[in-house]
């Protein structure tokens, strides 16, 4: 019976896929594109994100509220050596942070960011060990008023001997961790496998605890067997808060400022500011030529060369050549083949954008 | 870092965790214990060595809320005292089983390893001089022989293979060898040669150093004593290494062996032929392979489950729907042991996380291990322990029982008594099982069904009339009895006693004797049967085995009246056993006490499906915010509803590429246009500017609009729900997720 509903499942999963792939076939392609969305400029467009009403405030506030109820619970299976994976739609930022504040206030807590491009995970693991070893030294304080003899600093140890201190024994205090918060466990600073490896070995210390958020439908992929059942050891939550994704969504560019042509247009005219007038000269007869013949491949390098020369804007191949390596650099021009074997240069952007980048360079 | 970053507000709203600068540091310390731990936390009832301290908190009744906050912590204590005490008794168990397992294969890698020791040495040791050269000595071919032990581990997950290859690196060193093992990482390209010996000077020398180098090892050897001992390399898994480094690693070894005599056993998930599908042909030249075969993970999973579960470690048990669920998640999910064992751990943990009871079963270890002398301090535990619990009892939520006076000793050794019948009954039809090759958990899970546990109707009077049948509590007098599915497995167990020769049968009836020691009313009659047996029934019997037809036979009958053929005794003996003891637990009263089962919160525990659920969250937005407004036109998309989930909605209706433009267009009459009757699925894109409800639309900008439309997006590409617009494709996303 079970197995069945499981083909079932299977079966529907499959079906939708291809029904989707159908209906993207047959169903007339809509030829619309975005540039004739009439969109704002890109700073009225953040500033508007930022200002988003937020809706059914009080409801989210109290689908919140309402998981203060579990925390007791989850730090009595953070006791017993569980990590914490919680998922569900929404920024859990909030959430687990007051959980840390509020209901973790007995043990270290360390903060990692996942969301941000640049998390160094060796840093991390110092900072753990760091934190680690000043709660050691008090309960070694408290306990006998011995001090623990001098160690060498953290940051000159190698990572295997920073875990093998993580990982000392806790015969004597159970209760003695570090809780580490992941925001965003699946993040981009975090993603790759090589950090997985290491966050993984972390969590499998015994003075370690994670708590962990995941946004990513496809997060588990990150793992395998032996780190799921062995290292992380997670207990998943599903919680939902439909809180928005502000902070993570920080650095993820709007999609209507991203394509529109305004915005192609502006970036490729603060590129070229910043060059010489020469160069943008150079740029201007591109892009006149290209105006002038939409439908060409492009304007093969002799002519640009050629034209360059004629109204002294270079004087040899060479300074063309490094003006082209500059815009190529900067994406603003690339080459193609002509269909007589000649390469052609051209540049990316639609005519429209062309058009209002002449009238700024002026 | 201040660890105030944070304010503690009563409502983490998005809004106050916005432009804090700790959302922009890659880390940072939220706060650090407090030197010492404060005192609502502070071991109210310490560790069980000091019960001493335990404060008296005031039971019944209201007090002001500190008392009985303090109470709460308390009993959260007690009941993580109780869970450590009751896990560690588990996690010990399961040790042992599975040491026990493997236990003669470990013998037999020692042995051998030994032997390959006595051969290596037997080509000659190295002299005082050239031992302290720092390269390898020449020798001739035959004494570059590396001898491998191959360890067959039957089973594709690695994961489960990791304790058994640490145990057996503990058991090597129990017996004197030098032991070093090589994960997979290790070995793999990255990390390459270096990486292997830095990694074996690590764990032999527990040193760290920056140069890997081959006679540091050796001469570490060396002054270990005059060659006596073996150095043993443990490679886990030989199919995930990487080939031409672990060949690379092999052919040093054997360079080195005379004066590093090594022993080299690799973990072979597949076949045999492994190492020559992995290996260069120069590598595995070198090689002078052994196998050696671990049980397969059934095997051991049975022996687990048998000690965990019958064998009573602990009082600790599960439900029927939870027996279930495990017993499908071992077979459809991974088969692994290790997600099995972890499953229990987490069944373990939420029944002392949220029974407030649990923390009893604690007393009835305690008072195991008490047993014969007496200790003050543990003493005073049992007194507290009790005190909290008959708190509990009297109240409602646990129904009066007759007999018991819900009185938590009386109560105790009432499950105490049940369940060491329950499960020796359980065991004594597994061992018939076995020759039938009845699975245990499948047995378990009958065994434990509630619905099978019926009151006796006219259907089975026949039993009645007989008028036997003792039942192990009042409560239940012959009302009730556990009656096995025809086609069930109990059925077929009992069955099978039919089937078996003589001899078998005579093994069976010693090891029922075995098995239910602990159980005396049982055991009596066992020893009875047996007894019958050796007199000589037992010859006669085979030949009555054709006819037996009629079984229900009361034992009176069996013992006195009628001496009828061995095997019927036996059988009908066992069914009645299974009819009077085994009353599955979720029908004992107090059951919740000792037993898990909830099922749902284990697997959603064990479980995340976020590929799913983040979907329903996404479309059934309403159900989980609970807002009234949504919840009236659960049909029609309103724009009242999160902007995600009104874009999440409108994306269903797109194919896998969604056309940015359009997205935006039935986003925006979504939120521009006010209630509307009716599927709004439906484009109304014509008509956005009718008159509007509410004088909050009117002003809707269009970049607000457009914000909300990217931040929408925005939002739906972190879940990755989406793929965004590529080069090729500047007006499309892709969906990447059909149907839940």
């Amino acid at each position: 019976m079970e197995i069945d509903d499981l083909d079932d499942e299977e079966l529907a999963f499959s079906r939708n896929y291809f029904l989707a792939k159908e209906l993207g076939g047959s169903t007339k392609k809509s030829s619309r594109k975005l540039a004739d969305i009439d969109v704002v400029d890109e700073q009225e467009l953040r500033a508007a994100a930022a200002k988003i009403e937020p809706k059914h405030e009080k409801e989210i506030a109290a689908l919140i509220a309402s998981y203060k109820s579990l925390y007791s619970k989850w730090e009595f299976e953070l006791r017993c050596g569980f990590g914490l994976l919680m998922y569900g739609f929404g920024s859990k930022k909030a959430l687990i942070e007051d959980f840390a504040s509020t209901a973790l206030t007995d043990y270290s807590v360390i903060v990692i960011n996942g969301y941000l491009q640049s998390v160094n995970i060796k840093q991390v693991i110092v900072a753990i060990a760091e934190v680690l070893s000043d709660q050691l030294k008090s309960r070694v304080r408290n306990a006998s008023g011995s001090t623990s003899k001098v160690h060498q600093p953290f940051t000159s140890r190698s990572m295997d001997d920073l875990f093998s201190f993580l990982n000392g024994s806790n015969e004597e205090d159970k209760d003695c961790f570090v809780c580490v918060v992941i925001h965003n466990i699946d993040g981009v600073g975090l993603r790759d496998s090589e950090t997985q490896d290491y966050l993984a070995r972390v969590a499998a210390c015994s003075h370690v605890r994670i708590i962990a958020s995941i946004d990513h439908v496809n997060a588990p992929l990150l793992w395998d067997k032996k780190m799921v059942h062995t290292q992380f050891n997670w207990l998943w939550y599903h919680v939902p808060t439909f809180a928005s994704y502000k902070v993570e969504g920080m650095f993820f560019p709007l999609i209507l400022a991203h394509g529109g042509t305004a915005q192609s247009a502006k970036t490729a005219t603060i590129v070229l500011q910043s060059l010489t007038p020469n160069a943008q000269s150079v740029f201007k007869v591109l892009i006149e030529h290209q105006l002038s013949h939409p439908d060409e491949e492009g304007m093969p390098i002799n002519n640009l060369y050629a034209i360059s020369r004629e109204r002294f804007l270079v004087s040899s191949q060479v300074t063309l050549n490094s003006h082209l390596t500059e815009f190529k650099d900067h994406e603003l021009v690339k080459t193609r083949r002509h269909s007589d074997g000649q390469d052609c240069l051209y540049i990316p952007l639609p005519s429209e954008a062309l058009e209002k980048l002449i009238m700024e360079l002026g | 870092m201040a660890p105030a970053a944070a304010p503690l507000v009563e409502f983490p709203l998005p809004s106050t965790v916005e432009n804090i600068e700790t959302n922009f540091e890659p880390f940072y310390v939220l706060h650090k214990a407090p030197s010492r731990k404060n005192s609502r936390k502070t071991n109210p009832c310490g560790k069980l060595r000091k019960k001493g301290k335990l404060s008296p908190s005031g039971p019944n009744g209201i007090e002001n809320p500190e008392t009985e906050e303090r109470d709460d912590s308390t009993l959260e204590h007690l009941r993580m005292e109780a869970f450590e005490l009751v896990w560690s008794r588990i996690e010990t168990t399961i040790k042992d089983v599975l040491r026990d397992t493997n236990v003669k294969v470990f013998d037999d890698i020692c042995r051998w390893v030994y032997k390959a020791f006595d051969a290596i040495r037997s080509s000659g040791t190295p002299s005082s001089s050239s031992a302290s050269r720092p390269f390898p000595i020449l020798t001739r071919a035959d004494c570059k022989i590396l001898f491998t032990g191959l360890v067959l581990t039957k089973n594709m997950e690695v994961v489960d293979d990791l304790l058994t290859f640490e145990e057996l690196g503990y058991h090597l060193k129990s017996h004197r060898c030098h032991v070093a093992s090589l994960s997979s990482q290790e070995l793999s390209a990255k990390s390459s040669i270096d990486g292997c010996i830095k990694s074996l000077l690590r764990q032999l020398l527990k040193v760290t150093v920056d140069s890997a180098d081959m006679f540091v090892l050796a001469s570490w050897y060396r002054e270990q004593g005059y060659y006596e001992n073996p150095v043993v390399v443990i490679v886990e898994d030989i199919e995930r290494c990487c080939g031409s480094v672990l060949s690379d690693f092999i052919i040093m070894l054997s360079e080195w062996i005379v004066k590093i005599p090594t022993i080299l056993i690799m973990g072979v998930a597949t076949t045999i032929d492994a190492p020559s599908n992995v290996l260069r042909s120069n590598a595995l030249q070198q090689l002078c392979p052994s196998k050696f075969v671990l049980g397969s993970p059934t095997e051991r999973m049975e022996a687990v489950v048998e000690a965990v579960l019958l064998r009573h470690c602990c009082m600790f048990s599960i439900g029927h729907k939870v027996a279930i669920f495990l017993r499908k998640y071992f077979l459809n999910q991974d088969g692994t042991l290790t997600s099995f064992i972890r499953a229990m751990k987490i069944a373990c943990v939420q029944h002392f996380s949220m029974e407030p009871l649990s923390f009893m079963l604690a007393r009835s270890i305690v008072e195991e291990e008490n047993k014969g002398f007496q200790d003050g301090n543990r003493a005073l535990f049992l007194e507290v322990l009790s005190k909290h619990a008959s708190d509990f009892l009297s109240d409602s939520r646990y129904p009066l029982v007759e007999g018991t006076g819900n009185n938590v000793g009386n109560v105790l050794s009432e499950l105490e008594r049940w369940q060491k019948g329950w499960s020796a009954v359980v065991q004594c039809l597994y061992q018939v099982g076995k020759y039938g090759k009845v699975q245990l958990l499948d047995l378990l899970c009958e065994a434990l069904d509630p619905q099978l546990f019926k009151p006796i109707t006219s259907e089975n009077s026949s039993r009645l009339q007989q008028g036997k049948g003792v039942s192990f509590s009042s409560s239940c007098e012959l009302q009730y009895q556990f009656s096995s599915r025809k086609d069930g497995y109990i059925y077929q167990a009992i069955r099978k006693v039919r089937d078996l020769p003589a001899e078998l049968l005579h093994q069976l009836l010693v090891s029922w004797e075995k098995i239910t020691g602990c159980v005396p009313e049982i055991h009596e009659k066992v020893k009875d049967l047996l007894l019958a047996f050796k007199l000589g029934d037992g010859k006669s019997s085979e030949k009555a085995i054709a006819d037996v037809s009629k079984r229900h036979a009361s034992q009176k009958d069996l013992f006195i009246k009628y001496p009828k053929p061995m095997i019927e005794k036996a059988e009908s003996f066992l069914s009645s056993l299974v009819s009077e003891h085994t009353r599955p637990i979720e029908s004992v009263p107090f059951h919740e006490l000792i037993c898990f089962k909830d099922v749902r919160k284990l697997q959603l525990a064990l479980i995340g499906d976020p590929r799913r659920r983040i979907q329903v969250d996404l479309l059934e937005f309403q159900k989980i915010i609970k807002c009234t407004c949504c919840n009236e036109n659960r049909n029609s998309l309103l724009p009242c509803a999160h902007d995600s989930t009104i874009m999440y909605n409108l994306a269903q209706e797109h194919g896998d590429l969604i056309n940015l433009h359009d997205w935006f267009q039935s986003f925006k009459t979504v939120v521009s246009h006010p209630r509307t009757k009716g599927n709004l699925r439906t484009k109304q894109g014509s008509t956005p500017k009718k008159k509007k409800d509410k004088p909050i639309l009117e002003n809707k900008s269009d970049a607000s609009i457009q914000a909300r439309f990217c931040t929408a997006v925005t939002e739906l590409q972190i879940t990755g729900l989406l793929r965004m617009p590529s080069k090729r494709r500047p007006d499309y996303v892709q969906r990447v997720a059909f149907g839940l």
